[in-house]
């Protein structure tokens, strides 16, 4: 189960997820990015409701930050100590904007 | 008024009505065979009692006085009310009349240690007890399945008493059921079967902790067989017997005592343990002793012998009982597998000798003959052997769970649930929770992904939890195309996100965070366990 909410102001993007982005949710959340993703600058993903990230998860993180790099930042908040730790293992925390 | 005499103890049997009318009379009666016979112990069968009243139940106090461990019998349900009403049934013992039950014609279904069971109609089976005076018996086997249903092995309880003939039986609810010999002899290509399920409830009861106390020892019973062996043995060997069965350490765990394909059933989806009277804790080399012979000892003089104890040839009964040794032991290697078999020969000969000659074998020729070869291989095995241990690391195994479910990606959530129940029931951290998710989670969906494709398939996810150390191992196994997940080549974590290829971190992530991942293709089958300490 993963809840989306979507806060748009101007260029700037947030999604806050609730639950779980796992081969079930992600691609909910690929459609919502694809979606929406286009005129954004700003895109920030709020973790601070998101209990479990699975590879099918990062995978949406990595297509996004490959996205953004092109046109803007993007910025992952209020991550876990549990995801953090799956963002060092997989080089993760390298290639995102943690804050 | 009929009087029976057996062994010192006379049954009185009482008739229509007792009152003030008649009751000296009886009183009389009983009296003048009381004298004649002068009996150690006194039962009165109630089975023609109609009435009783209060100067009957005055002769019946009387009679206690001198006989206080007298007994009433076979007590209709209007004057067992009496009884109760009196406070009669708190001070001796007063048994109700019991159902009478024949099966006669009834198809025999099992036949265990002490008794035989009958399926009486469809949906109940009636367990005769050899012993005629089984009351006790049936008393103790209805507690040790009581016991072991809490302890968490499926078994039926029974849940009546009845007569058959001069034998007490035993009542049980088992519908449509039946029976693992059955299925073995009528369906002989669901052998590998029969054995997974057959190994998957040994791998049960062994990994079952007793309370201390709750059963009896198998080592003691051992110990016993190997005492009586030292009149049969050269001293050497007899001696080093005794050592064996000495050095086998005491265990907490659950043995059945009598585990051979007549007492498993198999009802509608479900397998069931019957005749559970031989429960006792125990190191599972006796265990296997016990089932060694159930296959073969017995039968090794005699194969045709075992086509009317469970209706399968002696061929499937050997071929049966290597692959559940092998199963159990999880290994393909014969050495080792035969050298389990030696230990077990050890026990399951001790118990056969012993058996046949208190069953007066050495008078008999065919029998003589069996004993001394029996005898033969036992001073050969013995002379070889240094320990009846062998490695198992069952006791280690706490728990094991299983599911078996279609592998398709909306069934991920299930799959998690089932695991992640399993791991809060350990007290798993948060963290080590994350990590095995993900494992699971990336295994499973390549197993839908890819397995069957284009087809659908079936998986098994099964999850074990040992105490020492404190690790949890999740295995999959799916019937599919054979496919190596950890052949893939690691990415590089050290590219940035524009040279990061999407994808391919999953089995990674697995690698990384288990300690330990395995894959191996077996039987048509795709094998990958994760390890994970916690």
């Amino acid at each position: 189960m993963l809840d989306i909410k979507k806060k748009l102001e101007g260029s700037r993007l947030e999604f806050d997820l609730d639950g779980r982005l796992d081969t079930i949710t992600a691609p909910q959340l690929e459609e919502e990015v694809k979606a929406s993703i286009d005129g954004i600058t700003e895109l920030v993903f709020d973790f601070s409701d998101l209990a479990y990230v699975s590879s099918a998860g990062l995978r949406v993180l990595l297509s996004a930050q490959k996205t953004m790099n092109e046109k803007g930042s993007m910025v992952v908040r209020n991550v876990s100590d549990e995801i953090q730790e799956i963002f060092d293992v997989t080089g993760f925390s390298d290639i995102l904007t943690i804050e | 008024m009929n009087t029976s005499w057996d062994n010192e103890k006379l049954t009185i049997s009482l008739e229509g009505r007792i009152d003030s009318g008649n009751a000296a009379a009886v009183e009389n009666e009983i009296n003048d065979v009381m004298k004649e016979k002068n009996p150690s112990a006194l039962v009165l069968d109630a089975e023609g009692l109609d009435y009783i009243s209060s100067a009957g139940l005055r002769i019946i106090l009387r009679l206690r006085k001198k006989h206080p461990d007298l007994s009433i019998i076979n007590v209709k349900s209007d004057v067992y009310e009496v009884f109760e009403m009196t406070g009669f049934t708190e001070m001796m013992k007063v048994e109700k009349a019991y159902r009478k039950v024949t099966v006669e014609g009834c198809e025999e279904i099992g036949r265990g240690a002490n008794g035989t069971i009958y399926r009486i109609d469809k949906d109940n089976v009636v367990k005769v007890h050899n012993n005629p005076d089984a009351l006790d018996e049936i008393q103790h086997e209805r507690e040790v399945a009581r016991l072991a249903l809490i302890l968490g092995i499926p078994t039926a309880i029974s849940y009546d008493v009845v007569k058959v003939g001069n034998s007490y039986g035993s009542v049980y609810e088992l519908l449509n059921a039946k029976s693992f010999s059955k299925i073995l002899a009528n369906e002989p290509d669901k052998l590998d079967w029969c054995v997974d399920e057959y190994v998957d409830m040994l791998k049960r009861i062994h990994s079952t902790e007793v309370p201390a106390g709750k059963l009896p020892d198998v080592k003691e019973t051992v110990l016993s067989w190997a005492k009586f062996m030292q009149d049969y043995l050269p001293e050497k060997e007899g001696k080093k017997l005794l050592d064996l069965v000495e050095a086998v350490p005491h265990d907490d765990h659950m043995i059945h005592g009598d585990y051979h394909t007549k007492n498993l059933e198999l009802q509608d989806d479900e397998v069931l343990l019957i005749d559970m009277d031989t429960l006792a804790v125990g190191h599972p080399i006796f265990e296997l002793g016990s089932m060694f012979n159930a296959y073969r000892g017995f039968f090794e003089l005699d194969h045709d012998a075992i086509l009317s104890f469970q209706k399968f040839s002696y061929e499937t009964a050997e071929k049966f009982w290597y692959k559940t040794l092998a199963k159990y032991l999880g290994t393909d290697d014969e050495a080792v597998i035969r050298s389990v078999e030696d230990k077990a020969r050890i026990i399951g000969y001790t118990r056969l000798i012993r058996r046949s000659i208190r069953r007066g074998g050495l008078e008999d020729p065919k029998r003589k003959a069996e004993i001394d070869h029996w005898t033969k291989e036992l001073i050969e095995l013995i002379d070889k052997t240094d320990t009846l241990l062998f490695e198992n690391d069952l006791k280690q195994v706490k728990e094991s769970k299983e599911l078996d479910i279609e592998a398709v990606e909306e069934n991920l959530n299930n799959v998690m649930a089932f695991v992640d129940e399993n791991l809060e029931a350990v007290g798993c951290s948060m963290k080590s929770q994350m990590q095995i998710d993900i494992a699971v989670e990336e295994i499973f969906v390549n197993i839908c992904k890819y397995a069957y494709h284009p087809d659908k398939g079936r998986a098994v996810v099964r999850i074990e939890v040992s105490d020492d150390p404190v690790q949890v191992k999740i295995t999959f196994i799916d019937h599919g195309k054979p496919y190596d997940p950890l052949l893939k080549d690691d990415p590089d974590v050290t590219l940035s996100a524009d040279e990061r290829e999407i994808g391919g971190l999953g089995i990674f992530m697995v690698k990384q965070t288990m300690d330990a991942v395995e894959y191996t293709y077996k039987d048509g089958s795709n094998i990958l366990t994760l390890v994970k300490n916690l």
